[in-house]
């Protein structure tokens, strides 16, 4: 059994208004210190390639999207988020996505899309406002999914790393 | 200037006091604001204006703006009122600030006080008793639980330290020998003659000062409000620009006890080692003093938290009082064996 | 029966069947890509290899469970580490060619290579050579494509033509690796049970044409349900998008009437349950939304009971209407209308249109009356569309019931009837006919419960699939409010 053991007081504690003017020194020394807010949509938030910010589809360098509409993401995202009806392309991939659906009302940013992808389509962006005036606004279809390559390479790099380290793992 | 009517000299006064006062409870409610920011490393409100200066006027369009609302079952005529009896007495009582000694405009001698009355601190501690009804009313009318409780600790509250408050203000007038606040000033001419310079008047001062807060239910006693326990306590369920002005009311107590703070202990409108400076260098060295106090309050508000209830009981029948009529018993002892006054 | 032990467990057994099958009969799992429960076993994949030993004591060999008889006294173990060592080995071979492609494939989720692979813990290869190149997308004919990488050549296509069609059109051609799947001359494929070929093939290799890449298929919600296209009945099962969109009909197993097959014309009959709403605000131009009624600009939209009313007032005015029904209506949806047509003292027939000349000897009987035999056994009379229309020449009034009720009477028909005759139709569509006062809406076959009697007279389910239109109501209760109008006011004399 822990027995916790009041402290002691001595009388200058116990009359209590030289604490007070302790605490008022104290306070007013922090008067004078700087803050340390960050004014935020002027300083925008730091960004890095861990931060997970909301799910983008990849265009490649050939200018169509990785996705074939395997529906992985689908069934990995935990919030239902993500709806993806397929169809049939020329293109050598054979299947392609003809809605792919992100309702960033739901999403959670939680980066399982990215995890569960084969075929590296879908990426954790850095973009991480999301602000609208009608909910049918905020139900992102493929165009405003888009992103190219370029702009998600840090992102793409630095999943490749996290991947490697559990692949070498016999 | 000799032939305007005392009236229009009369009406101005009031003008610029109660003007001076319910503007400085607009700037008191950025003030609050701006302090605690600084004091936990925040900028404040920064959006509005500059440095967040218009922010006040923000708020109050807000304010009128929004819906009111009544609670059924409430009592609507008490529900009203309320607000209105809380904020009342405090706009009452400065009256009788004296802000200045005797300004000389235009040959004219006009005092510097809405009021010169000879019962001056009498007139205040029966006003500012008043207040406790505005706080109670708002509990009780709400028809709610958190109103309700947080009305009658408020009631208690007050109650018990307004006889500290008047206890410790009686050793002054006894040092005085004057109830007009005006004749205060007058004996605190020099700085050597503030109140705060004997020492009776540096316990009734500390007295004065923590009953002060109590009396403004501000922390670290503020009871009446208390979130964690009572959501808002007695304007729990109050909206809109009635709920300003319960807030308007407790600065404008803020500015009233600091006024008399100033008055009483500091010598209100005497500037130090100046004993005939120009009534206008009096009334700045008012404002300095009041505004100290009224920082002073914020300051405490944003480093001491709350006590408990029962502690708070305590030290008023247990510590405050006892120690109040020592220090009137004192006073009067000093009296009598130095003869002053 | 012969008495075998399965995994220290004595079960009794046909001795007629392979004893892969009894295994399955008695709940043990034994993977099988080159067998199946309709076809010869042939024993090519070997992915069904388990430890046998003739007699207790005995020592135990590795056998392929499809192709090994019962005999009495055998002991089989499924469960070992040699038995599931030879299977894994097995399976490695089978996947070196095996593209990577579930992503893309249409099987993957009830494919039985995936679901092996992931049992058996065979995550990755030990080949370091490139996989076959082959051809992806070769159209086997109009219903099937061919993905030659992706197949394992377990034969079951080959053996489906020879065993169940009986007309052979499909070998495997070529040597060793390169063997695939070709028909014979490159000639595309024939008959009405191709689509037969996606469901039993255990990979993705072959595809039906329709629903490729239309749906994932753990997306399909599925429901039990009988084919509407012949008085066969076939057993099948509903696959709906996320439980909205109707993407697939596949036969289910049912020995008794349509084995594990079914033929194309039913597979394919999508279009009569996906039809389109008709736009808001009219009764035109795709599904009726709750009712419609004749109005001063013609058809227009109203509510149920505005519609219900109209046909009460319209049998109150003109008594003992003609009912007709329809031949897709279930057997409770008849019992409905029969009891609404004694109340009215009404003469019921239903429409029952002549043979379309698809029988064929497997399946279809082509007989486009799905519940014929219940009608007629609940007492309904089957007039052909021409009888109907004679019947309603002679009548003042008449209910038509039925889900494509319109359609199989023929609407040109309709339309060309006297107009002293008034009609109100229950039915998915309506029409634009001069005689029609009002059309109540009813669910297709996928959006109700009910029960259809083959030719053969067993009992076929139907299940809900998807649900109905909002707005549209069950037509049994349709047809009860009915009643229940009629019967508020009793007909002029």
């Amino acid at each position: 059994m822990v027995v916790v053991q009041r402290k002691e007081l001595t009388l200058l504690e116990r009359l209590y208004l030289p604490e007070v003017v302790r605490g008022l020194s104290i306070t007013f020394r922090k008067f004078f210190e700087k803050p340390i807010t960050r004014q935020y949509p002027e300083q925008p938030l730091p960004k890095d390639a861990v931060t997970r910010g909301q799910p983008r589809l990849v265009v490649k360098d050939d200018g169509n999207i990785a996705c074939v509409a395997c529906g992985m993401c689908e069934v990995a995202c935990p919030a239902y988020a993500i709806t993806i009806d397929g169809g049939e392309t020329d293109r050598g991939i054979e299947r392609e996505p003809k809605r792919f659906d992100i309702d960033m009302l739901r999403c959670i940013l939680c980066g399982f899309c990215e995890e569960a992808c084969p075929k590296d389509a879908i990426f954790m962006s850095d973009e991480l406002e999301l602000a609208d005036f009608s909910r049918a606004a905020l139900l992102y279809d493929i165009e405003k999914l888009k992103r190219p390559k370029s702009t998600l390479q840090k992102r793409i790099d630095y999943v490749y790393k996290l991947n490697n380290r559990w692949r070498r793992a016999p | 200037m000799q032939d305007v009517p005392e009236l229009v000299i009369w009406i101005a006064k009031i003008v610029l006091i109660f003007g001076g006062m319910i503007a400085t409870a607009a700037i008191m409610s950025l003030a609050e604001r701006k302090v605690s920011a600084w004091m936990q490393y925040r900028y404040g409100p920064n959006r509005v204006g500059p440095f967040g200066l218009l922010q006040p006027l923000a708020d109050g369009v807000k304010f009128i703006f929004k819906e009111e609302l009544i609670p059924a079952g409430a009592n609507k005529l008490l529900f009203r009122l309320a607000p209105a009896l809380a904020a009342m007495p405090s706009m009452l009582t400065i009256a009788v600030i004296p802000i200045g000694t005797t300004a000389v405009i235009g040959g004219r001698e006009i005092p510097l006080g809405i009021a010169q009355l000879d019962i001056g601190i009498m007139y205040m501690l029966a006003i500012g008793g008043l207040g406790v009804y505005g706080v109670i009313l708002g509990g009780w009318a709400s028809n709610s639980k958190y109103s309700m409780l947080g009305g009658l600790r408020a009631a208690a509250q007050m109650i018990s330290y307004e006889l500290t408050l008047i206890l410790s203000i009686l050793a002054i007038v006894a040092l005085s020998g004057s109830l007009d606040l005006n004749e205060i000033v007058a004996s605190q001419r020099e700085i050597g003659d503030w109140n705060i310079c004997t020492p009776m008047g540096v316990l009734a001062f500390v007295l004065f000062t923590i009953a002060s807060f109590a009396e403004t239910n501000r922390h670290p006693f503020d009871f009446a409000e208390c979130e964690p326990e009572l959501v808002g306590g007695f304007h729990t369920e109050y909206s809109a620009m009635r709920f300003a002005l319960y807030f308007i009311g407790e600065y404008c107590a803020m500015t009233v006890m600091s006024s008399l703070n100033a008055t009483l202990f500091f010598g209100g409108p005497s500037v130090p080692f100046m004993p005939d400076a120009h009534w206008a260098l009096g009334v700045l060295a008012f404002l300095i003093k009041a505004g100290f106090f009224l920082f002073l309050f914020i300051w405490v508000r944003w480093t001491l938290p709350r006590l408990r209830f029962d502690q708070l009981m305590r030290l008023g029948w247990r510590v405050m009082l006892p120690l109040a009529l020592f220090n009137l018993l004192a006073t009067g002892a000093w009296i009598a064996f130095t003869g002053d006054h | 029966m012969t008495k075998i032990n399965v995994n220290g467990r004595d079960i009794e057994v046909d001795p007629k069947q392979p004893l892969i099958r009894a295994c399955h009969d008695h709940g043990v799992d034994v993977p099988m890509y080159c067998y199946h429960p309709g076809l010869t076993p042939v024993g090519s994949c070997r992915i069904c290899q388990v430890e046998v030993a003739a007699a207790p004591g005995q020592p135990a060999r590795v056998v392929a469970a499809c192709r090994t008889p019962v005999s009495e006294g055998m002991v089989v173990s499924t469960d070992t580490p040699k038995a599931h060592e030879t299977r894994r080995e097995c399976l490695e071979f089978l996947l070196k060619n095996h593209p990577l492609d579930c992503p893309i494939c249409d099987k993957a989720g009830e494919c039985d290579l995936q679901d092996y692979t992931f049992n058996e813990g065979q995550a990755r290869g030990r080949s370091s050579e490139a996989r076959r190149k082959l051809q992806k997308r070769k159209s086997l004919g109009d219903v099937i494509v061919l993905d030659e990488e992706r197949c394992i050549l377990c034969s079951r296509c080959v053996r489906f033509y020879a065993d169940v069609v009986k007309k052979p059109q499909l070998t495997v051609e070529g040597l060793g690796s390169r063997s695939v799947i070709n028909t014979f001359m490159d000639k595309p494929l024939t008959g009405n049970y191709q689509g037969n070929l996606a469901d039993i093939c255990p990979v993705g290799a072959l595809t039906s044409k329709k629903f490729r890449f239309q749906a994932r298929v753990w997306n399909l919600s599925k429901s039990l349900s009988t084919c509407a296209e012949c008085s066969r009945g076939c057993s099948i099962t509903v696959e709906a998008l996320r439980g909205k969109e109707v993407k697939r009909f596949r036969p289910r197993a049912n020995e008794a009437i349509n084995k594990w097959w079914m033929c194309d014309v039913g597979r394919h009959a999508l279009a009569p349950v996906s039809l389109p709403l008709a736009p808001e605000g009219s009764a035109l131009g795709g599904r009726l939304r709750a009712a419609c009624i004749r109005g001063y600009n013609g058809l227009e939209p109203a509510e149920l009971h505005e519609a219900l009313a109209v046909a009460a007032d319209l049998v109150a005015a003109h008594p003992r209407p003609l009912l007709v029904l329809s031949p897709f209506a279930t057997q409770e949806e008849a019992g409905a209308a029969l009891e609404l047509a004694r109340a009215l003292g009404s003469r019921v027939c239903f429409v029952a249109p002549e043979p379309n000349g698809m029988k064929d000897e497997l399946l279809h009987t082509g007989d486009p009356c799905p519940n014929r035999r219940g009608l007629s056994q609940l007492g309904c009379e089957a007039l052909s569309p021409s009888a109907v229309i004679e019947a309603l020449k002679g009548a003042r009034s008449a209910l038509l019931v039925g889900e494509r009720v319109l359609e199989t009477v023929g609407c040109d028909a309709l339309g060309a009837l006297p107009s002293a005759l008034r009609l109100v139709v229950f039915d998915v569509v309506a029409r634009d006919l001069a005689a029609l006062d009002a059309c109540i809406a009813v669910p297709t076959h996928v959006e109700k419960q009910g029960h259809w009697i083959n030719v053969d007279g067993h009992k076929g389910v139907l299940n809900v699939a998807v649900s109905a239109p909002q707005g549209v109501r069950m037509l049994d209760a349709s047809l009860h409010a009915l009643l229940q109008m009629v019967r508020a006011t009793p007909a002029k004399a």
